[in-house]
């Protein structure tokens, strides 16, 4: 278990002047934000218009080509490759909108992954996937592989897998645009729900007002620039 | 690693069983090819060694006739005056068990007294009923080995009928022998004794050399002062010029499995690589949720470890059923070529087996380390991108084609700074396949942008879709198609390099091949049969022009022993076909007083030219002889120099002869002639007798015959190409099962469909084989007058010709085609709903 210990709504995440450029086209122009603990928070915007570059370098995924991305006051920019990764993997959980579970492993293994390479032992391993499995309300398709579930269930799946290791912060892009409306809502109501019960942060890329209208705080991002959506 | 990760790769496998199929057969075909050849190579080896080492025994040195015979009371002398003290005379001929067309054995006549403690007979002798006292004192007695009494169901008192000397005896034998030291490995001799020996020879009084076992300073002494018309050779030193023959013919057999083991390695690469690159969407999300470099690493080496292990071990037992087939040619070859006689298989080293399964593993991890390097680099978003895979590898094949430069100038120098260097050859050969293969994605790129306009010209929308669909999923198909090159141009090059080496044979044949019939004599004896009676006979009769006597014989020298052939002009001059030395060609060469002229290989083995003098021993001892021109020669057994006959006489003092080239008169044809020669020789004994045609037959038919194993070598090549190909070919349109099911649902008949992916994969061919053929030529110049040179010192022209060329082509485009018929019918088959819901 590699969670740090932080005081009630501190800030967990910084971006300051960041700038992030594909050839010619500046998708992030100076972009300063600053993200609390267990805050909610939705970003919209249109197709490529950088909502999934802001999450990549929130995530470490990627690196800004100008300004600082900052974690708990250590700079990501800083971090090496390696030093990023075990960032990911201890306090991260990811959600995609195609799920991205893999394919060879079943539901149960999947979600094991996070504690597996965290060192959890096997008995905790066991006894929280399965938790987490039964939270979701997906434990019935425990060794079921991600092919022989519907959309809902590999979401479900993968949330799981986001949350088992009790990440700080949750990265979900687009997690329900390739769902459904009604199954959307529940999922989003599961993954709200649950990073609330943990107090983890969330950030939500997203292009439904619905999934939004949900968050704590909604910002859009125009011409590069981040902006507060309208209620 | 993470045992989940170890599990996820493991399941990938078995979800696709043909991935792992093809991938372990890649590894598995590239083992079996080396190891069969080692195993067949080791085999022959190790009879070659067992075959001499059963002949010299415990023999330090031989005393040989220098021309003629050796007088049997030269023996008696040697021991005599002290200068010896343990000899055994020897009297050898070849025989065929059972008639002319039976299997040859050596017939060893010794004497079983003075063999006793000297040479251990005893290793062979004691068989069923072995009667020594029978073989000293019955005329016409034999110990036979036990595999030949049971191939032949022999026993004590048998009868058997042995030909030798041009007929056929009938001996009994009293005996049967088991050799302990070789044990089945080789071919033991038919032994009898000596008197009996000469008796059936005819050659009382004489013997065919005497062993020895001497010290250091008896050697010394007797090498300084031999007998009259004798040389001391060492027993060792005999065979260390076939012994260098034989490797040559090896290492390039060695080579050739060391690159169907190459093509193998593609394959590996290009399994594996292909296999990371179907995953790059799993690496990435591993990447994101936290694995990292060096865990991923670790996972796909040994994912590759795995492979390499069950590849290598089926490769081991294809191997051993291989080689079972390989030594047989391999032995038939050097047996052919070298011995004149046949050479059995021995068992193979089993450090073969660990060598091959520790090349196995290794090429694995080497093919398998690229594209491992390449899944661990990669950024966890760029590994989700497949645009951003399909850009880099675009950047990665124009970065390729610019390093071929460099590599090139490698493989050049290579070439250069080693000029006589075997090793070298084939490290600049594989790094010019190299260039070959880091060439061809881009070169693939560039033919497909050419033919864009075509496409759509000729095919509109799916013509054009079929051709950018290549160079799209270059990231899938460059290894493959790079693999296919190399197998192509491989198949390509070996096939140039033997059809230029046939018709350079055949063209050495027609120069040197100058009169319509040939007698040469049949057992290792003086020229008696070709008394100067035998010549006028055949002279005098109406269908004879004239007859070119020829004398042949071995001469110790400071190279080895080596072959020497005295001959007269015949009326179409000296047959022989120069590639140094006077203007005037042969003739004017052999004015020259004391003239002599060496064989291309000899000259270039021991870097003797025009100008250089050569000592022989004559009978009026060492004489030096000037080098005037260098002769082509492709003939084996170490054949070196060529003189006039009258020089020849005038420094031997010898006036035997040991063929005669018969020049028909004109208006007789050769079976006329044929007819009316046989009836001249009808009562000689021991004269072989073939015309020219026959000559050029039988050559060829044993240059057929060596290639062999070449053919299949490199159809193995091309086989392991073809898996290549098609593991490529399957995983890329099974990959594409989205893309056909839109297809379909745009409109797409099943057929047009199947056409497009055939096209595709028919595309991919012809980019394989337009590259294949540049680099097939190279490879054919570098096999022609590199390798070939610097392995048996021939030189020979090169002939390319349309059919090998095209044989590679179209195996090539075959392969890709029939690589493409099953994803093609399962892509005209794909239903659509399920390959639209994936995503």
């Amino acid at each position: 278990m590699h969670r740090t210990m932080h005081q009630p709504n501190g800030i967990q995440i910084e971006l300051a002047g960041v700038t992030k450029a594909y050839g010619e086209q500046v998708v992030l122009d100076g972009i300063d934000l600053a993200i609390a603990d267990a805050e909610f928070l939705a970003v919209m915007g249109r197709s490529g218009s950088g909502k999934s570059t802001l999450l990549k370098l929130v995530g470490g995924l990627d690196t800004p080509d100008d300004g600082t991305v900052i974690h708990r006051g250590r700079s990501l920019n800083g971090m090496n490759e390696h030093e990023r990764t075990h960032f990911r993997r201890a306090s991260l959980g990811f959600v995609f909108q195609f799920f991205n579970l893999i394919p060879t492993l079943t539901v149960t293994e999947n979600v094991c992954l996070p504690l597996d390479l965290n060192g959890t032992r096997a008995e905790e391993t066991a006894r929280r996937s399965s938790e987490i499995l039964t939270e979701l309300e997906i434990d019935g398709c425990a060794h079921r592989f991600p092919e022989e579930l519907s959309g809902g269930e590999q979401q479900r799946a993968a949330i799981a897998r986001a949350l088992v290791h009790e990440p700080e912060l949750i990265i979900a892009d687009e997690p329900t645009g390739n769902l459904d409306i009604e199954t959307a809502e529940r999922v989003l109501e599961t993954l709200s729900l649950s990073c609330r019960q943990r107090r983890t942060t969330l950030i939500v890329a997203t292009h439904s007002r619905e999934v939004a209208a949900l968050a704590d705080r909604t910002l859009r991002i125009r011409g590069g620039r981040l902006e507060v959506a309208a209620p | 690693m993470s045992g989940l990760l170890a599990l996820a790769a493991g399941r990938f496998y078995l979800r696709h069983p043909w991935q792992l199929a093809l991938a372990v057969a890649g590894i598995s075909l590239g083992v079996a090819v080396y190891v069969g050849v080692d195993l067949a190579n080791d085999s022959a080896r190790r009879a070659f060694e067992l075959s001499t080492e059963v002949i010299r025994g415990q023999t330090t040195h031989r005393l040989l006739p220098v021309g003629g015979s050796l007088p049997e009371r030269y023996f008696g002398e040697l021991l005599r005056d002290g200068r010896v003290t343990r000899a055994a005379p020897i009297v050898e001929m070849p025989v065929r068990i059972g008639g002319n067309g039976g299997p040859r054995r050596t017939l060893l006549g010794v004497d079983p007294i003075k063999e006793a403690g000297f040479r251990d007979y005893s290793g062979f002798v004691p068989g069923r009923g072995a009667d020594f006292t029978r073989l000293i004192t019955e005329p016409g007695t034999v110990m036979v080995p036990d595999a030949l009494a049971e191939e032949f169901s022999l026993e004590t008192g048998s009868d058997i009928e042995i030909w030798l000397d041009g007929r056929l005896v009938s001996v009994e034998v009293v005996g049967t022998m088991r050799s302990v030291a070789a044990s089945a490995d080789t071919e033991p001799p038919l032994v009898t004794d000596i008197s009996t020996a000469q008796q059936l020879v005819g050659s009382a009084g004489s013997l065919s050399r005497i062993d020895l076992a001497l010290s250091p300073e008896q050697a010394r002494s007797l090498g300084e002062d031999p007998p009259s018309g004798t040389i001391l050779v060492a027993a060792a030193g005999q065979s260390d010029a076939l012994t260098e023959m034989t490797r040559a013919f090896r290492t390039n057999l060695t080579a050739l499995g060391l690159l169907a083991l190459v093509v193998g390695m593609f394959l590996i690469y290009s399994t594996m690589a292909f296999s990371i690159v179907q995953r790059r969407p799993v690496i990435g999300v591993l990447r994101a949720i936290g694995v990292d470099r060096r865990q991923l690493l670790g996972s796909v080496l040994s994912e590759a470890l795995v492979l390499g292990a069950a590849g290598s071990a089926i490769g081991l037992v294809l191997g051993e059923v291989l080689a079972r087939g390989l030594v047989d040619m391999v032995l038939r070859t050097i047996g052919d070529l070298y011995f004149g006689n046949a050479v059995s298989a021995a068992d193979p080293s089993n450090w073969i087996y660990a060598r091959g399964a520790a090349l196995g593993l290794g090429a694995t991890l080497v093919a398998a380390l690229g594209p491992a390097v390449d899944a661990s680099r990669a950024a966890p978003d760029a590994a989700l991108r497949r645009a951003a895979l399909e850009q880099s590898t675009r950047s990665r094949a124009n970065f390729a084609a610019l390093l071929a430069v460099p590599v090139l100038v490698l493989a050049v120098s290579l070439l250069l700074i080693g000029s006589r260097s075997l090793v070298m050859a084939f490290a600049g050969l594989f790094f010019v396949l190299c260039v070959g293969a880091m060439l061809t994605p881009f070169a693939t790129l560039l033919l497909m942008k050419a033919a864009e306009p075509v496409a759509r010209r000729g095919f509109g929308l799916a013509g054009l879709m079929a051709v950018r669909g290549v160079g799209a999923s270059l990231s899938r198909t460059g290894v493959a198609t790079a693999a296919l090159a190399v197998a192509v141009a491989t198949v390509i090059g070996v096939g140039v390099m033997i059809s230029s080496f046939r018709a350079s044979v055949v063209s050495w044949l027609d120069t040197t091949l100058t009169a319509d019939i040939y007698l040469t004599l049949d057992q290792p004896r003086a020229g008696r049969p070709f008394g100067s009676d035998l010549l006028a006979e055949l002279s005098a009769l109406p269908e004879v022009g004239s007859v070119a006597p020829t004398r042949y014989f071995r001469v110790r020298t400071a190279f080895g022993e080596l072959g020497v052939r005295a001959a007269e002009p015949g009326p179409r001059g000296w047959g022989v076909d120069m590639v140094a030395g006077e203007e005037g060609g042969a003739t004017a060469a052999l004015e020259v007083r004391d003239a002599i002229l060496v064989t291309e290989p000899i000259s270039y083995r021991f870097g003797l030219g025009v100008g250089d003098a050569v000592r022989l021993p004559t009978d009026s001892g060492e004489r030096p002889f000037t080098i005037t021109g260098v002769f082509r020669d492709y003939s084996t057994g170490n054949n070196a120099f060529l003189l006039p006959l009258e020089t020849y006489r005038r420094y031997w003092r010898d006036d035997g002869v040991t063929g005669v080239g018969v020049h028909l008169a004109s208006g007789y044809d050769a079976p006329e002639a044929a007819q009316a020669i046989r009836a001249t020789l009808a009562d000689r004994t021991g004269v072989q007798f073939r015309t020219t045609e026959a000559i050029e037959e039988i050559t060829l038919a044993v240059f057929d015959r060596t290639f062999r194993i070449t053919e299949v070598l490199r159809w193995l090549a091309g086989s392991i190409a073809f898996l290549g190909i098609l593991s490529a070919v399957l995983a890329i349109e099974l990959e594409r099962a989205r893309e056909v099911a839109i297809l379909r649902a745009l409109g797409f008949s099943p057929r047009e469909l199947a056409t497009q992916i055939l096209t595709r994969t028919g595309l991919l061919g012809v980019a394989a084989g337009m590259c294949a053929i540049p680099l097939g030529i190279a490879l054919a110049g570098l096999l022609v007058h590199v390798i070939n040179r610097r392995s048996f010192g021939w030189t020979m022209d090169l002939f390319i010709t349309p059919a090998p060329v095209l044989l590679g082509v179209v195996l090539a485009l075959v392969a890709a085609f029939f690589a493409g018929i099953y994803p093609a019918l399962r892509g005209s088959r794909t239903g659509l709903d399920g390959a639209l819901r994936d995503e």
